[in-house]
Order: C-alpha cells, then structure tokens, then sequence
C-alpha cells in the first residue's frame, strides 16, 4: 500500500482544522447590537430585551397617541416630556436609561416630543448646569420664560421567575404611563418578555 | 418455517424513528369570521428567497399598510410546516430618497410560529419622513 505523502497529510490537517473550527467566532468579535447573535442569558435583561421593549412602545406611543392627533402641546410646538420615576422591580440592578433613553431619541427624533433636562423627580435636574442656566436667566430677566412639561412618563420593571425541573424561565415585564399635565394616563402600554432555558446560550 | 420474531433493538429503533418523525409536531386550528370587516390595503412586494425551509416555516402571506403621519406595516406569516419555528425580524425603513432611516430601537425581535399557525408582525415607522421599509426574516440561531 501506497503510503501518503507529508503534503498530502498536511492539506488533510488543514481541511480537518477548518471542518471542526466551522463558523465558530473569534475570541472576541463585534456584533450588532440590534441584530440576533447578541447573546442571550435566561435570568438578565439583555441589550435586546431593552430595544424590543423600548420599540414596542414607540410604536404603540407613535400608533395610539402621535398618529391619532392626541398629542397635545401649545400652538403646535413639540411636547414637553418629563421623566418621572420609572421602579426597577427585578432583582437586578440595572440603569433604567437603558429602556427610557432609547424612548427619549427615538420620541425625539420624531419631532413630536422634546424631554425636558432641567426639571426632575424632587428637584432633581438632569442637567444641574442647564437648570442653573434658566433659573439665573429667569432671576435677571425678572420673569418665567420655563415651559412646564406637557407630559410625565413614569413606570415600572417587574421580573418573574418560574423553574420546572431543570427548565427555567424568566419573564420581565415593562410598563410605562404617559400622563397629561390634568393628571390623567393618556397612554399606556405593558411588554413582557420571557425567556426560557437551561443555561445562557447564544442567540435569540 | 421458521417465524420472524421482532428483536427489541429492532422494536426501539422504529419507535426511535417515529419519535423523530413526528418530532413534537403541533399544529394550530384557526376560526376567524368568514368575511372580514376590515379591509386590508395590500402592498405589491418583492421577495427575495435565500433559505428555502424558512420560507416554508415562516412564509410571507401578504404585507398591508395603514396610511398616517406614521406609516404603519403588517406581515402576515404563515408556517406551512408541522413543527414549530423560531425566527428573528427586523423591520428597516427608508426615507423618500431612499436613504436609510436610523432609529435606535430598531432591532432583531424574536418570534415562534406553530405549526400551521398564521400570525402577524407589525411595525410603526419611527419618523414621518420614512416612507419605504423592508422586512428582514433569520432563522433563529439558537
């Protein structure tokens, strides 16, 4: 028998190498953030449980609120928006920015709707300098030329967790309310997001 | 003559092979008014098929618009096949020159199908000025 020759070895190594590597990633790589090979773990918010929560109630705010001509602001100018509390009910800790900012540029960006940065929950400014700014402004000027908000946004986080033998699921439940300056939700929207498994795989 | 007694390898094996046939096999029933109210403004589309087994497990029925400041889009799916489908979409949008729309809640969202359901995906397009869109379906990677 006609033993092989080291080239040959060599080119079956090389092939084998790339069968058994296939499509595996790099040790690190960059990904879309808004794509599906994020990784996903069963008992976290993940970055795209944060974009799909936050594009679920754009849509319904632009659908129920902006389309439907209800949207309610002075002489046709950009709502005011405020931002009021929004509870994190998990057991995580985690920036509630991550769902209300993507809301804010993207009601932003529709022209609609402005956040207001100068008036906060207790006082609190989002932007100390900005609010400092308009409130020397007014001293000088001797007069109030702040627009209040035309709308608060306020809401909640809430986690459930559920197991079955080695299977365990975990759903996160976003609700937000858009009030009007008479103290009434004008909008209102609940997502949940489940996710079910064994351990954090990739993907969706 | 001798009689043919089934070996139990012979026996799991063929019930091995009906469990992966059937898999866990599901499908849905559906009733629905046999003339709808509403009226769907149907969107002329244009498909472009890489991966023949999504496309029978998440087949595209037919793409609607509802006209506003905001335009608005729904899909219809419909799993042709016996067994459920994980899949991810994404909606992109594009302005009246055609160029792309960012938006930073545009993202991949997952999405199950039984088999032989029919579902809907929808979007609402994130500016006014977006009025074009394309819809984007991946099998689920995991």
């Amino acid at each position: 028998m006609k033993s092989p020759k080291p080239v040959q070895i060599l080119w079956s190594l090389g092939f084998a190498s790339f069968l058994i590597s296939g499509c595996a990633s790099p040790q690190a790589t960059y990904v879309d953030p808004s794509g599906s090979r994020t990784i996903t773990s069963v008992g976290n918010i993940n970055i795209q449980d944060y974009a799909n929560a936050a594009d679920a109630m754009v849509g319904s705010l632009i659908e129920g609120v902006i389309n439907a001509g209800k949207l309610e602001s002075p002489g046709g100018q950009p709502a005011i928006l405020a931002i009021s509390r929004i509870v994190n009910n998990t057991s995580q800790h985690l920036d509630t920015d991550m769902l209300v900012k993507k809301i804010r540029v993207a009601l932003n960006k529709t022209g609609k709707v402005q956040t207001t940065t100068t008036m906060g929950l207790g006082g609190q400014a989002e932007d100390p300098l900005a609010q400092g700014i308009r409130q020397q402004t007014e001293f000088f000027q001797d007069k109030k030329s702040t627009r209040l908000p035309d709308y608060s946004l306020s809401g909640k986080i809430i986690e459930q967790r559920e197991q079955a033998g080695n299977v365990r699921q975990s759903s996160f439940i976003f609700q937000l309310s858009l009030t009007s300056k008479g103290g009434v939700a004008v909008w209102e929207e609940e997502k949940t997001i489940t996710k079910q498994g064994k351990r954090s795989t990739v993907g969706f | 003559m001798k009689m043919l007694v089934p070996q139990p390898k012979l026996i799991l094996a063929a019930g091995a092979g009906l469990l992966l046939l059937t898999g866990c096999a599901t499908t849905v029933n559906t009733v629905e008014r046999a003339t709808p109210v509403g009226e769907r403004q149907m969107v002329n589309d244009k498909r472009i098929i890489t991966d023949s087994s999504l496309n029978r497990a998440v087949r595209i029925v037919g793409i609607n618009e509802t006209a506003g400041e905001f335009l608005k889009v729904q899909v219809e799916l419909l799993n042709t096949t016996r067994s459920m489908k994980s899949f991810n979409y994404r909606f992109e949008w594009f302005d009246a020159t055609g160029n792309q729309v960012y938006s930073p809640i545009t993202t991949a969202i997952s999405r199950q199908i039984e088999g032989g359901e029919s579902i809907f995906i929808s979007a609402v397009a994130p500016l006014a000025t977006a009025k074009d869109f394309r819809i984007k379906l991946i099998e689920s990677t995991r």
